[in-house]
């Protein structure tokens, strides 16, 4: 939800309830103070009854009009001198209805002879009086809800809006770009304190992701350059024409361990490139036909193992994505089905409008399938394999929101990447 | 031939130009920025090996100067970057060859000796050794005069020996050169061994001498017996 609507929200239920409680108790107070009009009114007519029946000791029922209509009934046997406050309704005399009417009821003594007396006072005014005055209370209340919410929106719309165009501009800020993200200035003094401190954090973003660029860039170049010394140092070393067996055997060691560490090296600093996203360039390509021409590189090593090739192709795969990635992808996918394949085996290779699925004979894993695609999670225990291949794949496909899924149903594993 | 090798690594330097030195290469070294272009506006040079990384400046500019002062010389980059950027950008300014670090100093060799084959007979000659004589226009092997087919892995395998006699290759350097370094199975091992096996054969069958020595857990070399 929106914040101008959760706030609109908020404050027309508030507000509803606010006004509900002021309107209901406005009408009490009316109410109140109604009743207590009529009631004094009621009070001061019984006095004038009880100083004329003092005076006169006798009182008759004569009195025609609605308005003051006093009551005098006898009363026999016992009864309680009690001052009582009722509302009645009484029937009118020329309309077919019932109007409502306060009523005082006391007993008082007229020649001797206990009598009870009602006197009354028509509230039909009165309660025309509070209609008007609630309906009037509704509709003012009503005009002010609604013209408040109004107002409300507009204001917040017009206050949020420099929020609304900074969160725009960060949202489209790539801390990849040299370009600094500018949020919008205002009058109000958070939206720019906000500002200033997302401003802040992207050009320490930006400035992170440089230096660790730099430093992945610099650390390759540093430990390349060391190996390259031994390897140099080694070829120059197996010149010599004098070298026993037992330092061939110590040479060629160094040799190995040495390129092992610099193919390492390359394989973990591709692996922090494609998580720093330092691959941005991209075109759309067609995967199938990629990895269609990828397998030309192979040519040799599937004749040399005696690999079948399959290829079953329904449409093209379109993908935009960084070229140099996509080729990464295709040649590890390859070299993985290759590597893990036994002679005389088959590699397949499928692809569809949204998938491309490389699968190739091979023993049953030994390892979790959930695991396959960790780092240096290693099938074989040759030291020709690094343990990153398919990791990269995995990287690869993380970073280019492709999807990537193994399947095994025995001899054949596959890999399957879709869009 | 005057090769010159721009590199800060001291000992690297030293092992490009002992190698190349053996090949009858006039190896000189510069270990700075300035030195190399004070070089190359003193002297003239057949090849210039250049690494991008310099602590006093960057290998991009030097290769610009060279290509401006002496468009002649054949240029090979030796860089530990191996973005596809890099690579594009050097060729993009005119060197002829990219190298990525760690590279082997019998390749170096190989793509020095085509690159200076190249620039001096537009490639239009022929390679001769012994009685072994590669057109390498039409990419035909004549052992003895007579014609012998090889295929594609093993001509590419017969050049590389050409460039490299009398040295010891590694099969990993071989491998690399015939299938890149993508290939990095056990299995390319192999196939190196049934290339070299072929080879030998049909250089064998035309009348030639066993040139290939195997170098017992190191490689092969290619020497005369």
């Amino acid at each position: 939800m929106k914040l101008l609507e959760k706030a609109s929200r908020i404050y027309l239920l508030a507000s509803l309830l606010i006004y509900l409680a002021v309107g209901i108790a406005f009408f009490w107070i009316i109410k109140f103070m109604i009743y207590d009009e009529v009631e004094s009114r009621l009070m001061v007519e019984k006095q004038d009854f009880e100083t004329y029946v003092r005076t006169n000791d006798t009182w008759s029922n004569n009195s025609y009009f609605v308005e003051n209509k006093i009551e005098v009934l006898p009363v026999f046997g016992k009864y309680k001198a009690e001052v009582v406050f009722t509302d009645t309704l009484i029937n009118n005399r020329y309309e077919e209805s019932a109007d409502p009417f306060r009523q005082l009821t006391f007993y008082t003594l007229i020649g001797g002879a206990p009598y009870r007396v009602a006197i009354r006072k028509s509230m039909i005014e009165s309660y025309k009086l509070i209609e008007a005055i609630s309906a009037a209370m509704i509709a003012f209340l009503g005009l002010l809800l609604v013209s408040t919410f109004l107002f409300h929106r507009v204001l917040s719309g017009k206050l949020w809006k420099p929020f609304y165009d900074s969160l725009a501009r960060i949202k489209d800020f790539d801390w990849t770009k040299n370009k600094p993200l500018e949020t919008v200035r205002s009058e109000i003094t958070e939206f720019n304190e906000l500002g200033d401190v997302m401003e802040k954090m992207a050009s320490k973003m930006q400035h992170d992701y440089r230096s660790l660029r730099e430093f992945t860039e610099n650390a390759s170049h540093e430990i390349q350059t060391p190996l390259a010394l031994i390897n140099a140092r080694v070829e120059q070393f197996i010149q010599s024409k004098d070298l026993g067996e037992n330092h061939t055997y110590w040479i060629e060691e160094i040799y190995h361990a040495a390129r092992r560490m610099s193919r390492l090296n390359q394989g973990l600093l591709l692996l922090a490139k494609i998580e720093n996203q330092q691959f941005t360039e991209q075109e759309e390509l067609d995967l199938s036909e990629l990895a269609l021409n990828k397998l030309k590189d192979f040519e040799d090593i599937l004749q040399h193992k005696e690999i079948r090739l399959d290829l079953q192709s329904s449409g093209s795969f379109r993908k935009l994505m960084s070229p140099a990635l996509a080729d990464i992808l295709l040649t590890n996918l390859i070299n993985n089905a290759i590597r893990h394949n036994y002679t005389g085996g088959e590699l397949r290779l499928e692809s569809g409008t949204d998938y491309v699925r490389v699968s190739n004979t091979g023993n049953p894993l030994k390892s979790d399938p959930e695991r396959l695609f960790e780092r240096f999670k290693k099938e074989s225990t040759g030291a020709e394999s690094l343990g990153l291949g398919l990791a990269i794949v995995k990287q690869i496909c993380d970073n280019c929101e492709l999807r990537i899924s193994y399947q095994y149903d025995a001899p054949i594993h596959s890999i399957k990447i879709t869009g | 031939m005057k090769i010159l090798v721009v590199e800060d690594e001291k000992g690297l330097a030293e092992s490009i130009t002992d190698y190349l030195s053996r090949e009858g290469f006039v190896c000189e070294v510069a270990n700075t920025f300035w030195q190399a272009d004070e070089k190359i506006s003193l002297y003239q040079y057949d090849c210039t090996i250049v690494d991008l990384t310099l602590p006093d400046g960057n290998g991009f500019d030097i290769i610009q100067t060279l290509k401006k002062i002496a468009s002649a010389t054949g240029i090979i980059i030796i860089s530990a970057r191996n973005t596809l950027e890099d690579k594009l950008k050097g060729l993009e300014i005119g060197s002829d060859d990219y190298m990525t670090k760690p590279f082997h100093l019998s390749e170096l060799n190989a793509r020095v000796k085509s690159l200076i084959r190249r620039r001096n007979f537009g490639g239009n000659n022929d390679m001769i050794w012994k009685d072994i004589r590669v057109n390498l226009p039409a990419r035909k092997v004549f052992i003895k005069d007579i014609e012998t087919t090889l295929s594609r892995k093993e001509y590419d395998l017969l050049l590389y020996f050409l460039s490299n006699i009398d040295v010891a290759l590694t099969k990993e350097s071989i491998a690399e050169h015939l299938w890149g370094d993508n290939m990095d199975s056990a299995d390319s091992l192999d196939m190196v061994y049934s290339h070299i096996k072929n080879l030998r054969r049909k250089i064998v069958e035309k009348g030639g001498k066993d040139y290939i020595q195997s170098i017992y857990g190191i490689g092969y070399k290619f020497t005369a017996p």
